[in-house]
């Protein structure tokens, strides 16, 4: 897989050491992350997969600091982040997209404000802004929504606006936390699509935390599988094959989804009439 | 002449006491809502960010003790507050009576009024947008202005209304202690002279300020809401 064999010199994108977070859910239970490591290499799709409060979340989100670790240490793109002050690490963040499973994006600004703000924030001159908010929506295919309220989009359209934010200030790695989850599954398809393409036509790495199997099947290089607030698994899954005898394997079977052993080939395209957009196996290829 | 003046008689004569009267209140809401809107709107932004689970919320005592000053001064009747800081009404003003003396109180009480108002207004835009915001590296000014500012200005521009709303009704308190303004009107020609139809002109005049300032705050305020 060239995204990994091409980053032998190259810094990993991000590397977690040692990091752990703990504190008490609404019932009173220690919830978190246990001490954790994990090394994503540039230019990979990472998902992480687990049940509601294994952890995957917090582990995602401790990677651009919203939820700062209570030991260990955080690297992205040979940065230390976890030893920045606050301004250091503000700047840091101008590199780091993010979306989330509720998109996020401002009711009260256009589509091309909303794409812009990080730009804002980051200090970029007015023309740079311009011509990164046509480049980004063009990309998401929502270049005629320009000067359109969120509040007219659908789920979509909202997440394609949230992916074209952040992509916006060619951030090193885009963090996903559970992008898909609000969405149908056709929507969903086509969601996948976007960011494999983010992935090979800007080299972004990233990171996605989905419960969704489906997603991580068919969108990620490698996947970590959580459990109890620890990586328990890490498997190579490029072209959608789970490996057998694996935990995942187990749990496709368990819970009745699609069977590692009835799973496409890598070369096969998805059947289930997904948009010809979708790209997803020869991302992979 | 006939013994009996009608009402448009009353009004004529009273235009210049009228018209005088409405230039008082008008420059002490003036006073009070600028007051309110710059030092109120500020401290009420620092309250909101400050609480937990905010930005600022590692600063726990500023919280507290903002909060805590906030709902002392709001305890006070205004006419208690008007009386009782009169000492530091005459320092600032120079007097402790007329517009601009009563203009004191008014602004203390308004600042605290709309620091509250605007604290629950922000409360409005959601956690996550702010979040979002933080993970692109803005700094708590920026969120101020990219974010709170934009996402709750509807929100905003109805807070201002309500305060407009409530200090002219205030301010009617503070012809009292001679304040001055359309509330003094009221009180010396209606209330102490019997002159009712004084007093209904002032109530009309009143009831058109409100109704017209509440209009306008509302039409405002849809037409920034692109939610």
């Amino acid at each position: 897989m060239p995204q990994t064999s091409s980053t032998a010199a190259a810094p990993p994108a991000i590397e977690l050491r040692g990091v752990s977070r703990r504190f008490a859910d609404p019932g009173g239970r220690s919830v978190g992350v246990h001490p954790t490591s994990l090394i994503v290499p540039q230019g990979e799709i990472h998902g992480i997969i687990g049940f509601s409060g294994a952890g995957k979340s917090t582990l995602l989100r401790i990677v651009n600091l919203l939820e700062r670790p209570d030991a260990g240490e955080v690297v992205v793109h040979g940065e230390t982040l976890t030893r920045l002050s606050a301004a250091g690490l503000r700047q840091a963040r101008h590199r780091i997209g993010m979306i989330f499973q509720h998109f996020n994006l401002l009711h009260n600004l256009t589509v091309a404000d909303n794409v812009a703000l990080p730009m804002r924030i980051a200090g970029e001159s007015p023309a740079r802004i311009a011509e990164r908010v046509r480049v980004c929506l063009d990309f998401v295919g929502l270049a005629e929504k320009a000067d359109v309220y969120p509040g007219r989009l659908s789920g979509g359209q909202k997440q394609r606006v949230a992916i074209a934010r952040a992509l916006a200030p060619e951030p090193h790695v885009l963090l996903a936390d559970e992008p898909t989850s609000a969405l149908d599954p056709r929507t969903t398809l086509d969601l996948l699509g976007v960011l494999a393409d983010a992935n090979r036509k800007f080299g972004v790495t990233i990171l996605l935390v989905s419960h969704e199997m489906e997603v991580i099947r068919r969108l990620c290089h490698r996947v970590s599988v959580m459990e109890g607030g620890r990586i328990v698994e890490q498997l190579d899954i490029a072209g959608g094959r789970i490996p057998e005898g694996s935990r995942l394997a187990g749990w496709l079977q368990d819970f009745g989804a699609v069977g590692p052993a009835a799973s496409p080939s890598p070369s096969t395209p998805p059947q289930d009439g997904a948009p010809s957009h979708f790209a997803l196996e020869a991302a992979h290829a | 002449m006939p013994e009996t003046t009608s009402l448009f008689d009353t009004l004529n004569e009273l235009l210049p006491e009228i018209l005088k009267a409405t230039g008082e209140t008008l420059l002490m809401m003036a006073i009070c809502l600028s007051a309110a809107i710059v030092v109120g709107g500020a401290l009420g932004l620092l309250v909101f960010l400050t609480s937990p689970g905010q930005s600022l919320g590692r600063f726990r005592a500023f919280n507290l003790a903002a909060n805590g000053l906030i709902n002392v001064v709001r305890s006070f009747p205004f006419i208690i507050l008007l009386v009782a800081i009169s000492p530091f009404t005459r320092v600032i003003a120079g007097t402790s009576i007329g517009p601009l003396a009563a203009s004191v109180p008014l602004s203390i009480a308004a600042i605290f009024y709309f620091a509250r108002l605007i604290e629950q207004t922000l409360r409005d835009v959601p956690r996550g947008v702010i979040e979002a915001a933080e993970a692109m590296g803005a700094s708590p000014l920026q969120i101020i202005r990219h974010v709170l500012l934009v996402e709750a200005r509807s929100g905003l521009v109805l807070a201002v209304t309500v305060l407009a709303v409530s200090f002219l009704s205030y301010s009617a308190v503070a012809g009292v202690v001679g304040g001055g303004g359309i509330g003094d009107l009221a009180i010396r020609y209606g209330y102490y002279r019997f002159q009712t139809d004084v007093m209904l002109i002032t109530i009309v005049l009143l009831v058109v300020l409100v109704q017209s300032i509440q209009f306008l705050g509302q039409w405002f305020a849809r037409h920034v809401d692109k939610r």
